[in-house]
């Protein structure tokens, strides 16, 4: 257990794997578990949640609207109101999103300062419907 | 992982936020995962599953807690289990009885029967033509080729029959249900055959008093099963007789639709009666007195109280609770019961009910006859005589003008008056129609101004009525006890009635005059007429005061000394408008030794006199300038020999109408204030718009 100490963050990996060389299970921690709670977030629908059905975003319903600059917008909104509002770790620097009409997905960088780190992050996501 | 594992741990939350909370405090005490405050950690969810499971136990072991006890359960079949370990069998759904008189012509023979479940149709009600039925087989004799039955009951409902055969290894409980459950129990007929080949029956009847039965009793038992269906199972042999395999359980039954069909009262023959079908059918009573199967609320509240009067009549309550849960299947909406000593004047050994029938006004002299000898009799005190009385209705009659803002609403006028109406009769079924109910014009007030937010205000008047059915040329004296004081001399609209009678003149020959009304001679002022004293007093050395306190206005007095005493108490003025008053007799100053003297004022005009008028060419005629009396006091209005030859109303009802004194109207022992709801008149509404 004392390996834990000097991390800030420690989460529970969704993998649900064995430690390398322990009978534990796997953990991940500081920038990885971050990284992880927003992607996790940004794929919650709102009522997900049992009784919480503020935690979530519109995020899935958007996806099945017309691909085009205005839905992407309000995607950029979504994604920034869901991390600011539920990821008090982040601090979130800036939203890129743009449309690849070809794959009908959008492409979405963030980039953000994970509590009083120096050097920024960066998460690319690719959004896509997938039914 | 944990160091001081439980110190965060709550364990009596109910709800997921307190859960999730104490979980998380719980996770504090650990250092291996430290995300739990954030919502986008895996392990945030996996506490949230962790406190959606926990509340999700707790509130099932709340919800199997509740349905433990009577009180609290919600599942009808946790409250009939209850209200069977009380010794209680809800009340089925009761099928509505009509009475007609049934005609047949053109009949051979000397007698003619109907058999029982003769089907009849009625009038559609709501769209739906209800199918009733004879209750019983009737034989009469027939007289020139005619076959008249008289005062026929027919029932509601669909006759229907059910054959089980016993079979120990399938049915080992020997629990059979009856499939339908909307049966009325009262017409449940259960019977046994020896098997299918040997045809020798037994009729079995519905067990009631455990102590009684034997090891051959025929009885069966019944109750509401889990599913509300309602269930026949047999004595085990010792309790009741037992049965054995192969034989064959014959059940047949009436399912009702309840209430659904009060006062159908037209009906058709399905099929012809032994071939006969030339029939004449007349409606005597509509039908009526019917009930729906019993709601959980009522079985949670008459379970326990069933089980308090262990079916024995003591106390008020046993009689109130025996009488609304009467064997007969009677519906009865509300009952007063009081004992004799009580009663004005008292009957000592006696015991008056009475009841108010649902869906009537009045019980007939057959239902009141089985209710004391099916029902009182055989479970009340040796010495005391059950009487059942008829409840003395009060009727209320409501005028109301409602002022409303039209800007406040989409609604017309016409549409606002609708739903005042509609509050006040729902305020008149809640408060009114029951005995030991009391009117009470604030309430009132309050309902019609909480049906609509537009109404700015009302007022409303009342007034009382009492509906009689005079009987037409016999001379007789009615009694009109209103009880609460009346109004006197209310600008000529007090005592007064509706409709029209005709009446013979008997000053003028006989003559017969025809729309004759009653009223309040409006002369009627009462003051205080005379001061009789009761008890002289003593020791009086100056004259002293008296004082006349009441609810009119000026009235004086001064004593007559003799010897120390008051001798008498002489009246200067009268006064005005006195219902009551009061002498007070005090000691004038500086007389310290007077005292005891005590005296009782009479007031003149405490009656009313009612006269009997009508118009002739536009001229006021008084008929009879001393028809009758009014106690303002009392509240008795009485009609002293009347003898109308016919009263203008088709059904020969004559209302008498008072105002009551307060707008506070209660009653006691067999009365009750109700508002007629077959009287289109009973409440009437004035709308005016402000804008």
């Amino acid at each position: 257990m004392a390996q834990t100490l000097n991390k800030l963050y420690a989460d529970l990996d969704f993998s649900f794997t064995r430690t390398p060389g322990k009978n534990d299970i796997a953990l991940s921690y500081d920038e990885m578990a971050v990284i992880r709670s927003v992607r996790y977030l940004l794929l919650t629908k709102n009522y997900e949640r049992p009784f919480q059905s503020n935690i979530g975003s519109r995020i899935e319903q958007l996806l099945f609207e017309p691909l085009d600059y205005l839905t992407a917008q309000s995607l950029k909104t979504e994604i920034e109101t869901v991390v600011n509002n539920f990821e008090p770790r982040v601090n979130l620097i800036q939203v890129t999103i743009y449309e690849k009409s070809e794959d009908n997905a959008y492409s979405v960088s963030l980039e953000f300062y994970i509590g009083n780190n120096v050097e920024p992050t960066a998460i690319n996501i690719i959004l896509e419907r997938t039914r | 992982m944990a160091t001081t594992a439980n110190s965060g741990l709550q364990i009596t939350n109910l709800d997921f936020g307190s859960i999730k909370l104490s979980l998380k405090n719980f996770l504090q005490n650990q250092d291996t995962l430290k995300d739990y405050n954030f919502d986008g950690s895996a392990l945030s969810v996996l506490v949230d599953l962790l406190a959606y499971n926990t509340q999700y136990n707790a509130y099932y072991l709340n919800m199997v807690a509740n349905e433990m006890f009577l009180d609290s359960a919600v599942q009808r079949n946790s409250v009939v289990s209850h209200a069977k370990m009380l010794n209680y069998i809800p009340k089925s759904a009761a099928a509505p009885k009509a009475v007609i008189k049934l005609v047949v012509n053109g009949v051979s023979g000397a007698t003619l029967s109907i058999p029982k479940n003769t089907p009849f149709i009625s009038e559609a009600i709501d769209n739906i033509n209800y199918t009733f039925l004879t209750s019983d087989s009737t034989t009469i004799a027939v007289s020139s080729n005619t076959a008249t039955f008289n005062d026929l009951q027919i029932i509601q409902g669909l006759y229907s029959a059910i054959v089980y055969t016993v079979n120990t290894t399938a049915n080992p409980s020997l629990i059979f249900q009856i499939p339908e459950a909307a049966v009325d129990t009262s017409t449940i007929l259960v019977s046994v055959q020896e098997s299918s080949t040997n045809l020798i029956s037994q009729t079995f009847t519905q067990a009631s008093d455990y102590t009684t039965l034997t090891p051959s009793s025929k009885v069966y038992f019944l109750q509401e099963g889990t599913n509300g269906k309602y269930e026949i199972y047999f004595g085990d042999g010792i309790l009741g007789s037992l049965l054995i395999n192969n034989n064959v359980v014959n059940i047949t039954y009436v399912t009702t639709n309840g209430t659904a069909s009060f006062g159908a009262n037209s009906f058709t023959l399905l099929s012809p009666i032994a071939g006969y079908s030339n029939t004449v059918i007349t409606s005597i009573d509509s039908a009526t007195l019917g009930g729906d199967k019993e709601s959980i609320a009522s079985i949670k509240y008459t379970a326990p109280k069933a089980y308090a009067a262990q079916g024995r009549a003591v106390t008020k309550e046993d009689y109130i609770y025996l009488i609304q849960n009467n064997s007969t299947n009677l519906p009865i909406e509300s009952v007063s019961v009081w004992g004799g000593e009580e009663n004005v004047p008292p009957v000592y050994g006696q015991l008056f009910c009475a009841i108010k029938p649902s869906g009537g006004f009045t019980l007939t002299q057959t239902q009141k006859e089985r209710l004391i000898s099916e029902v009182i009799r055989p479970i009340s005190v040796l010495t005391v005589t059950p009487t059942i009385v008829d409840p003395d209705y009060t009727f209320v009659k409501i005028d109301s003008t409602v002022y409303f803002d039209a800007r406040k609403t989409t609604y017309n006028s016409g549409q606002i008056n609708q739903i005042v109406k509609s509050a006040i009769s729902n305020f008149a079924s809640s408060t009114l129609n029951t005995f030991n109910s009391t009117f009470k014009m604030p309430q009132l007030i309050t309902s019609i101004q909480s049906s609509d937010l537009s109404i700015i205000t009302n007022e409303s008047t009342i007034r009382l009525q009492k509906k009689i059915y005079p009987s037409l040329n016999s001379a007789t004296t009615y009694f009109l006890d209103f009880g609460t004081k009346l109004k006197r001399n209310y600008y000529n609209a007090g005592v007064s009635s509706y409709p029209d009678f005709s009446v013979r003149d008997i000053n003028s020959s006989n003559a017969i005059r025809t729309g004759v009304l009653f009223e309040e001679v409006p002369t009627s002022i009462g003051g205080v007429a005379s001061i009789n004293v009761v008890n002289q007093g003593f020791g009086y050395t100056k004259i002293p005061t008296v004082k006349i306190t009441g609810d009119g206005i000026g009235a004086t007095a001064y004593a007559v000394l003799a010897g120390g005493r008051v001798n008498s108490i002489v009246i200067t003025d009268p006064g005005l408008n006195y219902t009551e008053a009061i002498v007070t007799i005090t000691p004038a100053s500086g007389d310290s030794s007077g005292a005891l003297a005590f005296a009782n004022a009479t007031l003149e005009g405490s009656l009313g006199t009612l006269r009997t008028y009508y118009y002739s060419n536009n001229i006021k005629i008084i008929l009879n300038s001393d028809a009758g009396s009014v106690d303002y006091a009392k509240g008795m209005v009485t009609l002293t020999n009347f003898a109308p030859i016919a009263i203008n109303d088709p059904l020969g009802q004559f209302t008498i109408s008072v105002v009551p004194n307060s707008t506070i109207v209660s009653s006691t022992f067999n009365k009750i204030v109700a508002l007629d709801q077959f009287d289109p008149e009973a409440i009437t509404v004035t709308v005016t718009a402000s804008q």
